[in-house]
C-alpha cells in the first residue's frame, strides 16, 4: 500500500462531531464509516490476574481480539475515537506462543511509551508463521482523563498457561495478563 | 495420566497446626521439599484450589498454589525449602506469597524474574503523625480529597514530579539518595527503609530504553490494581515496647500507609529479562516444570544483567514511594495548615515484598551461606540484633508492614529468630486473593461495595469505581487470619493493628 493511501485509510473514519481545524484535511473523510469488529473475547477466572480468552475465524483474528481484549480492560474502548494510527512490526524466536507474547507485549509497550496510546481496533496486515513476523496497525487515540474511563492497568503479559488451539474451528487463544 | 485428588493428597503431610509439607514427587525433579503455612480457614482454600485443578483437565485453568510451590522446589540450586506463606495464592511461575533461596556460590544456581514478580520492589511504607482520630474524623473527606488531588492515581495518570531523562538515570542509580538530594525526602527517611533506599548493585545501563520511556512519565504515580494510599488509625497495640520504638504511643494515633511499586519501568525490566532468559535457558540447558519459571544461572551474563536492572528498578520504586510520601506530607500540611515537621510525619519503615536480595544466612548444619533470596509477595522479617536493620529497631526486630485490602485492617509485625531459621527471615505480605477477579465482578456489586465502605465510616476516592469490587475485602483472604497464622507459627510477631478511615485508589 502506498504511503498516501495508507494515510487516507488511517484518518478516514473521524467521527462526525470532531473539529475540522484540529484534524485538518482528514476531516473531509468524515462520511466514511469505520466498522469496529465484533467482540470475540472474554475474561476468565484467575485468582490474581486476568485470563483473556479470545477466538476468531482465523488465528490472526484471535490474536487481534486478544490485544483488543487487553485494552478493553484498561478503559472503556467504546469511548476511544479513531484519531491516530500506530503500526508495529515484530519478529519472534521460537514458536507461535512466543509470537503471541511478543505481539501483546509490543502493544502494551506502544501504550506505555507513546503517551498512553490506546487502539480501539487492531488489524493484522501481515502474519508470517514461518518467519514468526507480524505487521499490525492499531487505530485509536491518546488516553485522555477528561474523556475516558479508568479501568485497571495491565502490567505485563505472561506465558503462564498460555494456550493456542489452532485445531478448533474458533482458534481459541488463552493468555494471562498480570494486573 | 494425571493423578486424582486423592493420589495428590498422599504427597501433602501435616507438620503441625500451622504448616504442611509438600513431599518430593508431587511434581517432577523436586530438589527440596515444599512447605506452606496456614490456619484452618486458609487451609480449606488451599485444598479447594488443588481439588478444582485436578477436576479441570487441560483447556483454560491455572496451576494451584501448591503445585507452584513444588515447581519452584524443582529449580536448580534451591536450598532449604520452597516456602508458601499464609497469604499464598496462585500466581505465574512462582506462587504469590512464595519465598525461595538459592546458593549464590553454586555455579548451577539460578535467578528467576518470576520469583520477583513484574512489579519489582512493590512494597509498603508507613508514616506516623502526632494527630489523633478526633483530629481527622471531621476532616477525613477533605483529607481524602486532598490526598487524591495530590497523588496521581489509576490508568493513564502522569506524575507531577518534574523529571527528565538525565534525572531518571540518576534516580535509577541513587534511589532515595536522589529523593533526598532533590528535597523530596527527609534525610532520616532512608534510615528506616530496607537497604537504606538504595541498591548499590544497580546499573541503569542494564535497563532498556523502552523501560525508561515507560517509567519517565509515571514517577510519583500510585498506579492501579491493589495499590493504595490510606489514612489509618491505630486500633490495637499488642507489643507496647516495639510500638514505642516506632513512635506509635497510643490507640487512636493517625498513620499513613502507601502501597505501590516500580510502575511500567519495573514491568518492562521483568518482561525484557524473561525474553533474554528464554534463550539462555536453551543454551545452558536449564529444565523447569513451567514455562513462566524462566530463569538464568546467577553468574551468567543474563543473570547478572537482570540483577543489576532489577536493582535499578528497585531504586525507582523507592524514589516513587518517596515522591508520594512528599505529596502525602504536603496534603496533610495543607489540610491542617501547618508543616509536615510539626505533624511529626516520620517514616516508620518501608518494606519490599517483590524482590530478590543477596543475604547471609545460617544453614541448618550451622554453616553460613551467601544466598540469593527471592521474595515474591513475601516480606523480609529480620530478627532483633540483625546487622542489616536500623539502630532504632535493633532490640525489637525489623518492622514488617502488612497492608490489608481496601477497607480492612492492616498490621505491623516484627521479625523473629524463629522466622530467620524457618523461612530465611520472611513472612507474609498482605491478605492474598481468595476470589478471582472475574468471580468478584460477578458476585459483588460495585456500588454496594462503596456503600459498605461508607457505612463503616471510611472515606474513599477511587479512579475506577466500577472495578472496586475486584479489590473488595470479600475478594481476599482474611488478613487477620493471615497475620495470626504468622504469629502463631512464630515466623513473625504481632505488634500493631491499624484500621483505615480514608482510602485513595487507582
Amino acid at each position: 500500500m502506498s504511503k498516501e493511501s495508507e494515510n487516507k485509510n488511517q484518518d478516514s473514519n473521524i467521527e462526525k462531531n470532531q473539529n475540522e481545524d484540529e484534524h485538518g484535511p482528514s476531516a473531509s473523510n468524515e462520511d466514511v464509516t469505520f466498522d469496529y469488529p465484533p467482540i470475540k473475547y472474554e475474561y476468565l477466572d484467575h485468582t490474581a490476574d486476568i485470563q483473556i480468552h479470545s477466538w476468531g475465524d482465523s488465528i490472526e483474528e484471535s490474536f487481534e481480539q486478544a490485544a483488543m481484549g487487553m485494552f478493553a480492560y484498561m478503559t472503556d474502548t467504546d469511548l476511544i475515537e479513531n484519531r491516530d494510527m500506530k503500526q508495529i512490526d515484530i519478529r519472534a524466536d521460537g514458536d507461535l506462543q512466543n509470537l503471541l507474547f511478543k505481539f501483546l507485549c509490543e502493544w502494551l509497550e506502544v501504550y506505555g511509551t507513546e503517551d498512553y496510546f490506546i487502539p480501539r481496533k487492531i488489524e493484522i496486515n501481515l502474519f508470517d508463521r514461518n518467519e514468526l513476523r507480524i505487521i499490525a496497525r492499531g487505530y485509536g487515540e491518546l488516553f485522555d482523563l477528561s474523556r475516558h474511563t479508568q479501568g485497571t492497568e495491565v502490567k505485563a503479559i505472561t506465558y503462564s498457561n498460555m494456550q493456542i488451539h489452532e485445531e478448533t474451528s474458533t482458534h481459541d487463544v488463552y493468555v494471562i495478563v498480570d494486573i | 495420566m494425571p493423578r486424582t485428588y486423592d493420589e495428590e493428597l498422599k504427597f501433602i503431610e501435616r507438620i503441625n497446626n500451622h504448616s504442611w509439607r509438600i513431599k518430593k514427587g508431587f511434581v517432577p525433579n523436586m530438589n527440596v521439599e515444599g512447605v506452606f503455612y496456614v490456619n484452618s480457614h486458609l487451609e480449606k482454600l488451599m485444598f479447594e484450589e488443588l481439588e478444582n485443578a485436578t477436576k479441570f483437565g487441560g483447556i483454560g485453568g491455572f496451576l494451584p498454589g501448591m503445585k507452584q510451590i513444588a515447581n519452584v522446589a524443582a529449580l536448580p540450586g534451591i536450598v532449604g525449602r520452597s516456602v508458601g506463606l499464609p497469604d499464598v495464592h496462585s500466581g505465574y511461575g512462582f506462587a504469590i506469597g512464595n519465598m525461595a533461596a538459592f546458593d549464590y556460590n553454586d555455579p548451577k544456581a539460578i535467578v528467576s524474574p518470576g520469583g520477583v514478580g513484574f512489579d519489582i520492589n512493590c512494597g509498603v511504607r508507613l508514616l506516623r503523625t502526632n494527630l489523633t482520630e478526633k483530629d481527622v474524623q471531621p476532616m477525613k473527606e477533605q483529607l481524602a480529597q486532598s490526598m487524591f488531588d495530590h497523588i496521581p492515581v489509576g490508568v493513564g495518570s502522569k506524575g507531577v514530579i518534574p523529571m527528565n531523562a538525565k534525572d531518571l538515570e540518576e534516580a535509577l542509580e541513587m534511589g532515595m539518595d536522589w529523593s533526598i538530594r532533590e528535597g523530596y525526602s527527609w534525610a532520616e527517611d532512608k534510615e528506616h527503609c530496607e537497604e537504606y533506599g538504595r541498591m548499590l548493585q544497580a546499573d541503569p545501563t542494564k535497563v532498556s530504553q523502552r523501560a525508561k520511556k515507560r517509567g519517565l512519565p509515571q514517577l510519583g504515580t500510585l498506579g492501579a490494581g491493589n495499590h493504595y494510599a490510606e489514612i489509618q488509625i491505630v486500633d490495637e497495640i499488642y507489643d507496647r515496647f516495639a510500638a514505642g520504638k516506632m513512635g506509635i504511643d497510643f490507640k487512636g494515633q493517625v498513620c499513613v500507609m502507601i502501597h505501590c511499586g516500580s510502575r511500567g519501568l519495573g514491568h518492562q525490566v521483568a518482561t525484557d529479562a524473561l525474553v533474554a532468559m528464554e534463550k539462555a535457558m536453551k543454551r545452558d540447558q536449564i529444565q523447569t516444570n513451567d514455562r513462566q519459571l524462566a530463569c538464568a544461572l546467577i553468574h551468567s551474563e543474563e543473570g547478572q544483567d537482570y540483577l543489576k536492572g532489577m536493582c535499578a528498578a528497585a531504586n525507582y520504586a523507592w524514589v516513587n514511594r518517596s515522591s508520594m510520601t512528599f505529596l502525602a506530607r504536603q496534603a496533610f500540611a495543607r489540610c491542617f495548615n501547618t508543616t509536615p515537621d510539626d505533624l511529626d510525619m516520620h517514616l516508620i519503615y518501608d518494606v519490599s515484598h517483590n524482590i530478590a536480595k543477596i543475604e547471609e544466612h545460617m544453614m541448618s548444619d550451622g554453616k553460613q551461606k551467601t544466598l540469593l533470596v527471592h521474595r515474591k509477595g513475601a516480606t523480609r522479617a529480620f530478627p532483633p540484633h540483625h546487622p542489616l536493620i536500623p539502630v532504632d529497631y535493633q532490640l525489637t526486630g525489623q518492622p514488617v508492614l502488612i497492608g490489608g485490602t481496601m477497607g480492612t485492617c492492616s498490621y505491623v509485625l516484627t521479625g523473629t529468630e524463629q522466622g530467620m531459621k524457618e523461612t530465611f527471615g520472611s513472612t507474609c505480605h498482605g491478605a492474598g486473593r481468595a476470589l478471582s477477579r472475574a468471580k468478584s465482578r460477578r458476585n459483588l456489586n460495585w456500588y454496594e461495595v462503596l456503600d459498605d465502605l461508607r457505612e463503616k465510616g471510611i472515606a474513599i476516592r477511587v479512579a475506577s469505581p466500577k472495578l472496586v469490587q475486584e479489590e473488595a475485602p470479600d475478594s481476599y483472604k482474611n488478613v487477620t487470619d493471615v497475620v495470626e497464622t504468622c504469629h502463631a507459627a512464630g515466623i513473625s510477631k504481632l505488634c500493631v493493628k491499624l484500621r483505615p478511615v480514608a482510602v485513595i485508589k487507582g
